[in-house]
């Protein structure tokens, strides 16, 4: 492992606004990308101020620059580590500057990894190094999940389909040639080709419009109807986006809004209130409510407190029953919202918590307010940010889609280029060769897809057999 | 009598491992049920084809028999792929089944160090976990370091023709249900296959004015890297036949009487090579199947109706066989069959082909659950060079998938095992451009050279042309054309705007080396020089690519894993990882990383746990690893 041939980069610092964001870069790159990214090489082990700046010269902040040659690192290779200013959106343009110098985004957990590998951590902490990247891919593979949330995700799944479509047939006519599948000459080929990538800009351009990377951390807001949801919904985001009505059940849709708590991006959904229905549209939206939940990153679970301590209990009885299994599964941190507040006169609803707490063990916050009037939203707000900055994943999700973001662009590249192979060459064998590797890009978003699975396509579409 | 190797079987797998043993100077036994078989084409008589032309050139650079057999018989021989590009080329051949086995035959006569010897064998010697020989049907012994079994599908054989069945290995030959009984008893996992085949007409019953007729190519290609068109005996065509929707009636009609379609076949059969009867039935609204009419050889009229197989009962055989235009006076001469087998799960097999529950015992060919002559040839190849390494202490072999297709369809098979029987095909093999049937040579003759596996002749013919190449590599390179050349414009069909070397201008779309070369005015007439320089001068970015990325595989595949390992204490691992693991026992991390389900996570922490256990680092995967 002392070579690795690819040199990784990731945000170490978690997400959010002030003090100081580092971008840690480990392996025999990080010499070359220090260069690029400030002028020079910076002294090893010497921290220095420095512009960090764009291919063409443009700063794009100032920070610190630290560089650690050879084996004498973190991880046994060469390391640089900038620090930069903490923002979002300044932490993604010097990742993504460093990205393309070389770089690839690091796997969750890759740089302990290699540190482990490398014999730079002793055998004790070997089950710590296991344990970590456990968990750390649990939750990135639940980020990845949850940062394809909505239209992203069914663009990704459209333009899968259609790669693998496109590639069942070339393959299909460069392993069966007897089967009479020309398509060098079949001019459908390239309207294909054309198709799939438009779908790459689109999904590309939605990304970069900050609707998938800036869309921060997802935070759902479920509960049983009538508990005050959409009125604390209204309160985070301060519009009026959901239709608030006395009578239950009214919000049918899921509503989304992006605010942004103590410098943190969060992504606010709100639910339909889950409860057991006959009503098939609102049985649809409370299967997309699930999936939600699923999906995010905190869920608020709101109460309304002023049903009192066997009403709280019963709810939540009910709730469990619709969402439990949901509950079981979301790995995300959990907060208990006591709602209005203002309707009691003393916080009657806690007595309720100790019950739902043996009841939903893994409840992490509680907090009790009253969306009418205001009263300790202050309170959950910070309850929020922490758990949005420092208990979500160890990756974090901007890293989780720093990496699909980079994934696409390198598909969309070999798409490219293999369009122009058959344009320039009608080299069939090239749009192949294109073609598997941006499937292979594509599969580190949305999962394998193996040479057997291919296969397994063509014959199932094509009546093969000599 | 002792020997270092004995083969079972002479097929395709068993006449290549007796052969590659021989060469390596292991005194080797080859046991077969009848001698008058060996090398017998059981199937359709071709050699080659997508992915499997790959694999006998390779077979061929490491000395085997199977490429010069085929120029030795070929009777038709067409490039496929022509238009599609170099890579993804193959090259097929129609042999004439008498003279390819005369050609096995012979090679396996004149080999060295070889015994042949006509007996079935019922059980094997098996000591303290390690095989020490096997006992034939007669009651005799023959001792022996390793044996290799390749005994395709006789192991439990059952043919079936409409609901008639009876115990075969292939029509004409018993099963060897005695050895199947004997092996199932040891603990390989076991399963069945099924395969099938078609009727056989009388040409002389045919008329040919129906048929679209194909003619080999012109120039004519070779199987061999040694072999030339001169070598071919005389050529014959071939001829393209029709379903229509009436064969598809009568077939549909006879489905109650298919052992495949009232269940009475339980095995797994080939997706890419479906009996007519399930192609009509998965693709009902095709109004008609292409059949390939194939001349079984030229001393006789017998024809094989590639496409055909089938398992349909006698009497709706000859009649969908009438219905076809062309074939309406048809004469079968040898009913269509399908035939269930026992294989043995491949995953319980190591690198080298050697079986993981009895020393010294190798399994290769069907046995392992593959189909096709070449498939089987090249296992066959590599068993028998392994065995020998392990009887002699020689260095052992088993290419890497970045190295050849060998590898990629040993690797697959360990791996991943199969659950129908295992073609190759262009699209399982990643390094698909650096891996081409043009290159087999260069990918492999020096790897032969060092394992003892090739002739003097080959090796010189061989570095010849590596000289040739690097010459001519590097003189395209410094030959520059001058803006304003006028042969080489007017090639171009567009002005030069300075200097160019030949190197640059051979990589514009359309431009090929020859026909610069003679706008050059340079007398290159090596075409098959010209042709390596060309492609790796127009794959160049490609070849680069791929390299890099058999460089970032290289440092997991040489990542062994240790045989003992428990997946279960790994920490971490999800129970369908750890079931996969399981099964597979990969034995390298390279290997661990292609199962599917397998992320690169799981990977990470399979290394973690290996580099705890006491650090498995970065050995070489080697001969008794």
């Amino acid at each position: 492992m002392q070579s690795s041939p690819d040199t990784i980069a990731a945000i170490a610092t978690p997400p959010g606004k002030g003090g100081i964001g580092v971008i840690r870069v480990s392996g025999t790159l990080a010499p070359s990308i220090a260069e690029a990214l400030v002028g020079h090489l910076p002294e090893p082990r010497l921290a220095t101020l420095v512009t960090f700046r764009e291919e063409d010269g443009a700063a794009i902040d100032q920070g610190l620059i630290l560089f650690f040659p050879g084996t004498a690192s973190f991880t046994g290779e060469p390391v640089l580590e900038v620090h930069g200013h903490g923002g979002v959106v300044v932490m993604d343009l010097l990742l993504q500057r460093v990205l393309s110098l070389g770089a690839r985004p690091a796997r969750a957990g890759e740089f302990t990894e290699r540190a482990f590998l490398n014999d730079k951590i002793d055998l004790a902490q070997a089950e710590a190094v296991a344990d970590l990247i456990d968990s750390v891919s649990e939750a990135s593979a639940r980020s990845a999940v949850r940062s394809l949330s909505g239209d992203f995700s069914a663009c990704l799944g459209d333009l899968t389909e259609q790669l693998i479509e496109l590639r069942v047939y070339i393959e299909a006519a460069i392993d069966f040639p007897e089967e009479e599948i020309d398509f060098l000459a079949d001019e459908s080929i390239v309207t294909r080709l054309n198709t799939i990538t438009s779908s790459l800009d689109n999904i590309r351009q939605r990304a970069s419009q900050g609707a998938v990377l800036r869309e921060g951390v997802s935070l759902a807001i479920v509960g049983p109807p009538n508990a005050g949801k959409s009125s604390l919904m209204n309160r985070l985001s301060r519009q009026d986006i959901a239709i608030v009505n006395e009578q239950a059940g009214t919000t049918r849709d899921i509503l989304r809004e992006q605010l942004v708590v103590q410098g943190i991006p969060i992504e606010l959904v709100d639910t339909a209130g889950i409860r057991s229905t006959s009503d098939a549209v609102e049985r649809e939206g409370v299967q997309r409510a699930l999936a939600e939940l699923a999906r995010a990153d905190i869920a608020l679970l709101v109460f309304d407190q002023s049903l009192g301590q066997h009403g709280v209990i019963s709810a939540m009885g009910d709730l469990l029953a619709s969402i439990g299994s949901a509950l079981e599964t979301f790995q995300g941190v959990l907060i208990l919202v006591m709602n209005k507040k203002d309707l009691v006169r003393v916080d009657t609803g806690w007595e309720a918590v100790q019950d739902i707490l043996s009841i939903c063990p893994q409840i992490n916050e509680r907090v009790s307010i009253s969306a009418a009037t205001g009263e300790g939203l202050e309170r959950l707000f910070d309850v929020i940010a922490q758990s949005a900055g420092l208990t979500t994943t160890v990756e974090g999700v901007f890293m989780a889609r720093r990496r699909h973001l980079v994934a696409l662009d390198e598909a969309s590249a070999r798409v490219r280029a293999g369009q122009a192979q058959l344009a320039v060459n009608a080299a069939g064998e090239l749009l192949a060769e294109e073609l598997r590797e941006a499937q292979r890009y594509i599969g580190e978003i949305t999962g394998d897809f193996t040479n057997d699975d291919l296969l397994g396509r063509i014959f199932s579409s094509f009546c093969i057999g000599k | 009598m002792d020997f270092d190797v004995i083969v079972v079987g002479g097929g395709h797998a068993g006449t290549e491992a007796a052969l590659a043993a021989s060469r390596r100077g292991a005194s080797t036994l080859l046991l077969t049920q009848n001698i008058e078989t060996v090398g017998q084409m059981s199937c359709n008589p071709a050699i080659g084809g997508i992915g499997k032309s790959h694999l006998v050139k390779e077979i061929d650079a490491l000395g085997g028999a199977m490429a010069l057999a085929a120029d030795a018989a070929g009777i038709h021989f067409r490039v496929l792929n022509a238009r599609k590009g170099p890579a993804v080329r193959a090259t097929r051949a129609q042999a004439d089944r008498a003279l390819y086995k005369g050609a096995i035959r012979a090679f396996v006569e004149q080999a060295p160090n070889l015994r042949l010897f006509q007996q079935p064998v019922d059980d094997l010697l098996i000591e303290k976990g390690g095989v020490k020989g096997v006992v034939t049907s007669s009651g005799l012994t023959f001792h022996a370091k390793t044996v290799i079994l390749t005994v395709g599908t006789f192991l439990g054989g059952i043919m079936h023709v409409g609901m008639q069945q009876q115990p075969g290995g292939r029509a004409g030959d018993s099963p060897s249900n005695r050895l199947a009984e004997k092996l199932r008893a040891l603990p390989f996992r076991v399963d069945r296959l099924k395969t099938g085949t078609p009727p056989r007409i009388d040409g002389k019953t045919v008329d040919f004015s129906a048929l679209q007729r194909q003619p080999g190519d012109t120039p004519r290609p070779v199987m061999s890297m040694m072999g030339t068109p001169a070598d071919h005996p005389t050529q014959v065509a071939c001829h393209i036949a029709k379903t229509s929707e009436l064969t598809h009636d009568i077939i549909r009609a006879g489905l109650s009487r298919s052992p495949l379609y009232s269940g009475v076949i339980e095995g797994v059969g080939p997706r890419y090579c479906p009996s007519i009867e399930d192609k009509v039935v998965r693709f009902a609204d095709r109004p008609s199947h292409q059949i390939f009419i194939e001349p079984e050889g030229l001393g006789t009229s017998e024809l094989y109706p590639n496409g055909i197989s089938t398992s349909l009962p006698y009497d709706v055989q000859l009649d969908l066989v009438r219905s076809i235009d062309g074939f309406g006076e048809a004469h079968i001469t040898r009913p269509g069959y399908a035939i269930e087998y026992d294989f043995f799960d491949p995953r319980d097999l190591k690198r080298s082909l050697e079986t993981s529950f009895v020393d010294g015992l190798y399994f290769a060919g069907q046995i392992n659950g593959t189909t096709g002559y070449e498939e089987a040839a090249a296992q066959g190849l590599i068993a028998g060079i392994n065995a020998a390494a392990s009887a002699l202490d020689l260095e052992s072999y088993t290419p890497d998938r970045s190295e050849a297709y060998i590898g990629v369809l040993i690797d697959d098979l360990i791996t991943l095992g199969t659950r129908e029987p295992y073609r190759m095909f262009t699209s399982r093999a990643e390094y698909r451009l650096v891996l081409r049937q043009d290159n087999a040579d260069r990918r492999l003759t020096e790897k032969g050279r060092a394992l003892g596996l090739i002739s003097e002749q080959r090796w010189t013919q061989f570095q010849r042309k590596i000289a040739l190449i690097d010459a001519r590599t590097e003189a395209m390179h410094a030959h520059w054309i001058q803006s304003g050349d006028p042969s080489v414009e007017s090639l171009l069909g567009q002005a030069l705007t300075h200097e160019y070397s030949l190197a640059d201008l051979v990589r514009r779309p359309g431009i090929s080396l020859r026909d610069l070369a003679e706008a050059a005015e340079l007398m290159w007439p090596e075409t098959e020089v010209n042709e390596q320089v060309e492609i790796d001068l127009k794959y160049e970015g490609y070849i680069v690519r791929q390299r890099e990325e058999i460089a970032r595989m290289q440092q997991y595949v040489n990542q062994l894993i240790p045989v003992d390992i428990d997946y279960d204490v790994i920490g971490g691992l999800s129970n369908e990882v750890r079931q996969k693991l399981n099964d597979a026992r990969p034995e390298t991390i390279g290997q661990a990383s292609r199962i599917a389900g397998v992320t690169p996570a799981a990977v990470s922490l399979l290394l973690v746990h290996i580099k705890k256990l006491g650090g498995v680092r970065h050995r070489q995967v080697t001969a008794h690893a």
